[in-house]
């Protein structure tokens, strides 16, 4: 761990148990990442592939029902420094029976306490979060401006109410809403969307937290306010270097505001490296996923040259019964005859290809 | 030269909605033109989109086509025919040549009927066949969307975004439909499988001869779908033409911005250039209050940067569309 490393995680495992099928959804399985402190991360992939469940994991959210993790995820600021999973597997059992679990008994009272307290000086203060849905996330029934001032009194030094209140403003007119006096006293129905996600914003900015996670900042959002929300975080990284995870789909989003980009398939990343190398079409060895996913874009150039859209052929990996090999084997279209018999049988690690690029395929060791 | 299918003449749809118990006899009805004189046609084996942001009546126009709105005035011609005031007993008939593939399909498929149960009740439902035929329909059906027959017992639950889509295309195409209005078809899912479900649709365009209205708010999807581009504002349609044209030679203000906020999301250097061009500000539009004059003046950097010219705001005098050449019409009085 270098002393700028902000947050690392290592090899986690989030499983959630399905009675009815007996067996673990694996959501998560073996993710290994690392944030430099004022770097951007992007990760992305499709749904299902594990993205969003890692950043709940990181922010100590899994919690109810049969939900299992593993691994360590090492946080690290000015202030603390700590494994934000520290003891938690011992509040699990796993029950076993030729090879298959059969039950998962977790005490979920003690996982919520230990959750808590090793939460409790973390979530909010050190790492905010800014959620998919603006509207949803915030409370319907509190006004804007007092449910970020109740952040701020719980989380910073600041505890009286007047100066709060002017720390909330000075942080609505930073993101950029509109007469933010006039909308300190809204309730957020009386928000566009656009603006509540920018009420989200600034209320997660307010606590100067160590690390920002934005989980799909901009889904649900018009083209137009979604360029401006984009904009706004990109001057926000520019000019406070804020540490942030960046978790989204869009690939534009990503390739604009990340300084390196993990790509995630089946709960597993695939491609780990430089934004400028993994989203270029320019540069050939990467993930045969992270080519098809490029391609698969309706972007300005691919219209040009191709006038229609490549597709991946097949299905979203089913997460219960992971087959043995390379996760991607039975959508790639990259894999030759030498290889074939290993990517169908044993699954390939991810190793470094080149200095800071790290793949996950066969097709780059012999 | 392919025939018209469908053209649509200044056509209207209001909804009214009232303040407070009395108001109707107050005199106080309120209404919001949720499309406000819109003309187009469609041509057999054509593709028209249909861009602009949420809440400017995109859906609107598809529902009220199909008539499962009333239209509050105008007219509507499918296939040669007056179908504006058309009875309802009638409508079912008219039903099986035009259909709509819904947004939201965990809304639109039945979650207690199986799979291949939504399907023979669409094929049945205007056509009396057996139970042999219906049989040997599906079968096709599932082969045009590429389905797997495995998936006829499943729920609507259990399949994927991706899945859910071809059911609800395999649904439409069950009735023999030739018209679609296809309303958001590729939002919510993933790129992949987006791209999956747009080869899909052009795919089944060249084979069946199919006509869609493909309404959406992904830009690059519709530029590479449709043949023609229609955007729309605020219930108007301020500037259309074929989709090449619309996508790099946008003449209206605002086509320009929905185009370049989405070079904008992609790198720094383009976002500069992007701003030079748009400047201007960025309010919210309010539908009940529509400005006076051109709809879009208060949020148009070109009314801006011209000093805010009269003629812009007049009350009489909202731009109409007008011709540029080459089947390119925009709404503007000062147009790039």
């Amino acid at each position: 761990m270098t002393t700028a490393t902000v947050l690392k995680i290592e090899d986690l495992r989030t499983y959630f148990y399905s009675r009815s099928k007996q067996a673990f959804i694996r959501s998560v399985d073996g993710v290994s990442l690392e944030i430099e402190k004022g770097e951007a991360l992007g990760v992305v992939g499709e749904s299902g592939s594990g993205k969003s469940i890692t950043a709940l994991s990181v922010m100590g959210l899994i919690s109810a029902g049969p939900g299992v993790i593993s691994g360590k995820i090492g946080f690290r600021s000015d202030r603390i420094r700590k494994n934000l999973l520290q003891d938690l597997e011992d509040f699990v059992k796993l029950t076993t029976r030729d090879g298959k679990i059969m039950e998962v008994s977790k005490d979920v009272v003690g996982w919520g306490q230990n959750t808590e307290r090793a939460m409790k000086k973390v979530r909010g203060k050190e790492i905010a979060m800014i959620f998919q849905n603006p509207k949803s996330s915030l409370n319907p029934f509190t006004l804007v401006g007092k449910q970020i001032t109740e952040a701020i009194r719980l989380h910073t030094s600041i505890k009286t109410e007047p100066e709060a209140k002017d720390r909330a403003l000075t942080w609505l007119d930073r993101v950029k809403i509109d007469s933010p006096r006039l909308r300190f006293d809204n309730y957020p129905y009386g928000l566009s969307g656009g603006m509540c996600q920018r009420a989200m914003i600034a209320m997660a900015l307010a606590c100067e937290p160590s690390l920002l996670i934005a989980d799909e900042p901009t889904t649900g959002l018009d083209a137009t306010i979604q360029s401006k929300i984009v904009d706004l975080l990109a001057e926000l990284k520019s000019e406070l270097g804020v540490t942030t995870m960046l978790i989204s789909h869009d690939i534009s989003i990503i390739s604009r505001l990340s300084d390196r980009v993990a790509v995630m398939y089946g709960g597993t990343v695939c491609d780990y490296g430089p934004t400028k190398e993994i989203l270029s079409t320019g540069f050939e060895s990467k993930h045969p996923y992270t080519s098809a996913l490029l391609a698969s874009i309706p972007s300005a150039q691919n219209i040009k040259e191709k006038g229609y859209l490549q597709a991946i052929e097949g299905e979203v990996l089913d997460t219960i019964n992971v087959p043995a090999g390379c996760r991607f084997y039975s959508r790639c279209n990259r894999v030759t005859e030498k290889i074939r018999e290993r990517c169908a049988r044993h699954e390939p690690d991810l190793r470094e290809i080149r200095s800071g690029h790290k793949v996950r395929c066969w097709l780059y060791f012999d | 030269m392919p025939k018209t299918i469908l053209e649509v003449t200044d056509l209207k749809k209001h909804f009214t909605y009232r303040k407070g118990l009395f108001s109707s006899f107050k005199d106080q009805q309120q209404f919001i033109p949720a499309v406000d004189g819109v003309s187009f046609y469609l041509k057999e084996n054509e593709t028209m989109g249909l861009v602009g942001e949420s809440g400017c009546g995109k859906t609107t126009i598809g529902r009220t086509v199909l008539r499962l709105e009333k239209p509050t005035s105008g007219k509507i011609l499918f296939d040669g025919r007056d179908i504006t005031r058309v009875p309802t007993d009638e409508l079912r008939q008219l039903r099986s040549h035009m259909q709509m593939i819904f947004q939201d399909l965990d809304a639109a498929l039945n979650p207690k009927m199986r799979i291949r149960d939504i399907l023979s009740e669409a094929i049945t439902v205007h056509h009396q066949i057996s139970d042999a035929e219906v049989e040997k329909r599906i079968g096709d059906l599932l082969e045009q969307v590429s389905l797997k027959k495995t998936k006829l017992s499943n729920f609507p639950h259990e399949l994927s975004g991706g899945e859910k889509r071809r059911v609800g295309v395999a649904r439409v195409l069950s009735v023999g439909a030739k018209f679609i209005v296809a309303d958001e078809p590729t939002s919510a899912l993933d790129v992949s499988i987006q791209a999956q479900v747009v080869n899909l649709l052009r795919d089944l365009q060249k084979s069946l001869g199919l006509s869609y209205l493909f309404i959406s708010h992904d830009l690059r999807v519709v530029e590479l779908i449709s043949h023609k581009v229609a955007v729309m504002y605020l219930g108007k349609i301020v500037e259309i033409g074929l989709s090449d044209r619309i996508a790099n030679r946008a003449s209206h203000p605002y086509t320009h911005i929905l185009w370049s906020s989405l070079v904008e999301k992609q790198s720094r250097e383009a976002s500069q250039k992007a701003r030079s061009v748009q400047a201007g500000q960025w309010g919210v539009f309010d539908f009940e209050r529509p400005a006076a004059g051109c709809r879009f003046a208060p949020r148009c950097p070109v009314y801006e940067s011209k000093g805010k010219p009269e003629i812009c705001v007049a009350p009489s005098t909202e731009p109409q569309l007008k011709d540029i050449g080459d089947a390119h019409q925009v709404a503007c009085h000062f147009p790039l």
